[in-house]
């Protein structure tokens, strides 16, 4: 070989390499995502963020979740908390302990009903302002003994929104200190306590069936307001009322405010705050609001839990992405993360708080890193425009 | 250099007739009358100037601070009396005076508020307050209190023009920037919420859709004040400016500027245009001119000389105001120093989200504060991406809390004297994921209000 070819030989394998190389490069990053146009099947490395997406329909997404989430957990509400009532209506006329018993468990199962739908916060809902009227914690255990004692009250007044609703129940039917049949009893003797379980769970099915009634003629109107994302479009009713019922009743009413986030200069922790603190677990009810959390925003069908267009595929849409990762699979991920630290946890939470303090530390830290990806990400991503006067346009 | 002088002084002080100012008048005089009006029956006068319990005053302008309930409807009703006087042109120099005045005292309440074209009308009103739009077709000619002018200086009618031009003009270097431009942001993002738009829907999915915008958007901006000022292309320009502002206000919740810059931009017409409008008004109010004992005060003359000056002073603020931002470091849409008042519309998306903290130094301990109950939905929003207004919070909190006993849940009683006050500020810019914003350790209590550079916001690196 002459000093020729073997410059040749150089430059050619020169060559190879950079050609190699380029398409290691190529190769490397892309779109993982199957439902992307630009999906690319040999990428190796996640790169999502610059997925492609088009075709994606805003109107489908809105009926879907109408349809395949809200009405249909709504309308399972509905029926539990008119299971309720029977179950009520049954141990009033025979009160004995199995049936005291089937009370709490459909107790039990309402309330896990409610966390699917509590997020569900605006429109009928909101008018009703049904969260407060359903769920207010803590309750007033004096004016709930009150109101027993003289018998003289009225359920619909806002004054005794924290004397009703299934934190009253969790009250009434778990009192400390008292054995099943010990309650049996209360309620045997007392007509007046007896028909306050009845005027509360009358109350919760009235105000579920007004929801569910509502929402026959309201998803007209929801399905139909989809031009725009702006203050009272549907999409900003889904997401505002999400974020905020997030943030308020869930990051801070289950965890945070017992933990003592929120308590002053102190942070001493009130464990006497949670969720259903005389039934002394609360850990099953935050696990299930994070869940249906999670498919309400990718488009879960709430009956055949199959996957359809969502918040997810809106984001993905719009190309929304935390540095290189989707928006979406940011926010799931960060929901796995919430359950994974609620997992780590043991009821009752009360205890765990006053025994355990770092570990639920964690996961509050953890639920409180969603707030931004939500609140900020995400409105942002969907041009969620919280606007009560005019923009700056030109 | 005498070429440009010619021309200076020609654009300045050669006659025109003075149609084409009596008209823009009468039509400024009737926008803003309604458009007051829908601000008031939208109940923003409650919401924005009554409701809330702390505003975000211009710094130097601390002084100006809303009144109570009814101060405040009676200032809009000075704003709707005032309007309507514009639009008969009675009381002239007055009415545009107090309109100015009134309308300015408003937008300087709060930031929250800012709109610039807001400022733009701010802007108008006081112009109008020197030009004689009242010369003819007014209610001061019919009683005699001024003397009727069929012809005015040019620079009266081109003031008008330049600072309408401005607006479009510097809108449109504005948007040449990176993010406009190569990444069509925000518009990118906007648009592809506009898919459920009739006619236009389906296009706006895709990603060219949005370059296009941009780009038309920027040019549009660019040149729509020179195609206004020809006289052959101008009726085109025209149809463009209906055209532009009908799509952003399709699209976007701008309210009623759209159509405010339509109607204004009929200045640009020619004076034979203006004329015909004011004949066929006269038919229709044919009592104009009526009164003969004309009495009115001698005419001061200013002098070419002073006009000059204090055309020169207005034009080169106007021309060097926007781009104050370049004596700033970092980028200028994250820091925001030096972004209003520049005419910079539509050009950033940016949502926040602020948490403030109040730390009493001995202890070491910390108390997270609840926005709600000092700020409006509004104003939270607005300054949890700002950091002026995230400073004048925590200034705000300095001084609730400094040298005040508080009573913990548990009877501890703390003594804050100092406190230190800190912000754990994330804020997302053009959707591309939210980060820290400011410093989250340093005391904002300490940190001077002013338009020194603000050393705590931090870098912005997407």
């Amino acid at each position: 070989m002459n000093r020729f070819d073997i410059i040749k030989l150089r430059n050619i394998f020169f060559l190879a390499l950079i050609i190699i190389s380029i398409c290691f490069g190529c190769r490397k990053k892309g779109c993982t995502d199957p439902n992307a146009d630009n999906y690319d099947p040999d990428a190796i490395k996640e790169y999502n963020s610059t997925c492609v997406y088009t075709d994606f329909n805003k109107s489908e997404m809105l009926n879907n979740i109408c349809d395949n989430y809200i009405v249909p957990s709504y309308s399972n509400f509905n029926n539990q908390t008119s299971s309720l009532k029977d179950q009520i209506s049954i141990f009033s006329q025979s009160p004995t302990i199995n049936n005291f018993e089937n009370i709490r468990n459909q107790w039990v199962q309402t309330l896990l009903s409610w966390q699917e739908v509590s997020f569900i916060d605006f429109g009928p809902a909101e008018y009703i302002i049904l969260k407060n009227q359903v769920n207010l914690y803590p309750v007033d255990t004096a004016l709930i003994k009150n109101n027993i004692n003289t018998g003289n009250y009225n359920l619909e007044f806002a004054s005794n929104y924290d004397a009703k609703g299934l934190q009253a129940l969790d009250f009434l039917l778990f009192q400390p200190n008292m054995s099943n049949q010990q309650h049996v009893d209360y309620f045997n003797n007392s007509t007046n306590a007896m028909s306050y379980l009845i005027n509360i769970s009358n109350d919760l099915n009235i105000n579920s069936q007004y929801i569910v009634d509502q929402w026959h003629s309201y998803k007209t109107t929801f399905k139909n307001n989809s031009e725009t994302n702006a203050q009272g479009s549907s999409v900003s009713n889904l997401i505002n009322g999400l974020c905020s019922y997030y943030e308020t009743y869930i990051r801070k009413g289950k965890i945070g405010l017992p933990l003592g986030i929120f308590n002053g200069f102190s942070q001493q922790e009130m464990p006497e705050l949670v969720e259903c603190y005389y039934y002394g677990e609360s850990l099953p009810f935050a696990k299930r609001a994070m869940e249906s959390m999670r498919e309400y925003i990718n488009g879960v069908s709430y009956i055949s839990k199959t996957n359809s267009l969502g918040f997810d595929d809106y984001m993905d849409f719009v190309g929304a992405a935390q540095n290189e990762t989707t928006l979406s699979s940011v926010i799931t991920n960060q929901i796995e993360l919430i359950l994974n630290e609620l997992n780590q946890l043991n009821d009752p939470l009360s205890n765990e708080i006053a025994n355990n303090k770092p570990a639920v530390n964690n996961c509050y830290s953890k639920m409180q890193q969603l707030v931004p990806y939500t609140k900020v990400d995400m409105t942002s991503a969907l041009g969620v425009l919280i606007t009560y006067q005019d923009n700056d346009g030109d | 250099m005498t070429a440009i002088n010619r021309w200076l002084y020609k654009i300045s002080f050669t006659s025109k007739p003075i149609a084409p100012l009596v008209v823009f008048r009468m039509l400024f005089g009737i926008m803003m009358f309604f458009s007051t009006l829908r601000f008031i029956n939208k109940g923003w006068v409650k919401d924005l100037y009554i409701t809330p319990k702390y505003f975000f005053t211009y710094y130097g302008f601390d002084w100006i601070t809303p009144f109570n309930e009814n101060g405040m409807y009676l200032l809009f009703f000075i704003l709707l009396v005032s309007s309507i006087l514009i639009t008969i042109g009675l009381f002239y120099k007055f009415s545009t005076s107090l309109f100015f005045l009134a309308f300015t005292y408003v937008e300087l309440i709060d930031k929250t508020n800012y709109l610039n074209h807001y400022y733009f009308i701010s802007l108008v009103a006081f112009v109008l307050i020197f030009l004689p739009a009242n010369k003819m077709f007014s209610l001061d000619i019919y009683f005699g209190l001024t003397k009727k002018e069929k012809h005015v200086p040019a620079w009266n009618i081109n003031i008008i023009k330049f600072q309408l031009g401005l607006v479009y003009f510097f809108a449109g270097i504005a948007k040449l920037n990176y993010y406009w431009l190569f990444e069509a942001q925000p518009l990118t993002n906007w648009l592809k919420h506009q898919t459920d738009l009739p006619i236009f829907g389906s296009i706006m999915q895709y990603h060219e859709t949005a370059f296009i915008f941009s780009w038309c958007g920027a040019l549009f901006d660019l040149c729509i004040p020179f195609v206004l000022l020809n006289k052959k292309f101008r009726i085109y320009g025209y149809l463009f400016v209906i055209f532009f502002h009908g799509i952003t206000s399709a699209m976007f919740p701008i309210g009623v500027f759209p159509f405010v810059m339509i109607v204004s931009t009929l200045i640009f017409f020619s004076d034979n245009f203006h004329l015909k409008i004011l004949q066929l008004l006269r038919k229709i109010f044919p009592a104009n001119s009526i009164k003969k004992e004309v009495y009115f005060r001698n005419q001061h003359f200013i002098s070419k000389k002073t006009i000059t000056i204090m055309l020169v002073l207005f034009v080169s603020i106007q021309l060097l105001l926007p781009f104050r931002y370049t004596l700033y470091d970092g980028n200028l849409f994250w820091t925001e120093q030096g972004f209003r008042f520049s005419w910079r519309v539509m050009l950033i998306e940016k949502v926040g989200y602020a948490q403030f903290f109040i730390h009493d130094p001995k202890s070491g301990k910390k108390k997270l504060i609840n926005n709600n109950l000092f700020l409006t939905r509004q104003q939270e929003k607005m300054m949890a991406t700002q950091p002026d207004m995230i400073l004048q919070f925590a200034h705000h909190l300095r001084d609730i809390y400094t040298d005040t006993i508080i009573t913990e849940r548990n009877g501890e009683k703390i003594h804050l004297k100092k406190p230190k006050v800190t912000a754990e500020v994330y804020v997302s810019l053009f959707n591309k994921g939210s980060t820290l914003f400011i410093d989250p350790n340093i005391n904002l209590a300490e940190i001077k209000r002013g338009h020194h550079q603000k050393e705590w916001i931090l870098g912005y690196e997407k």
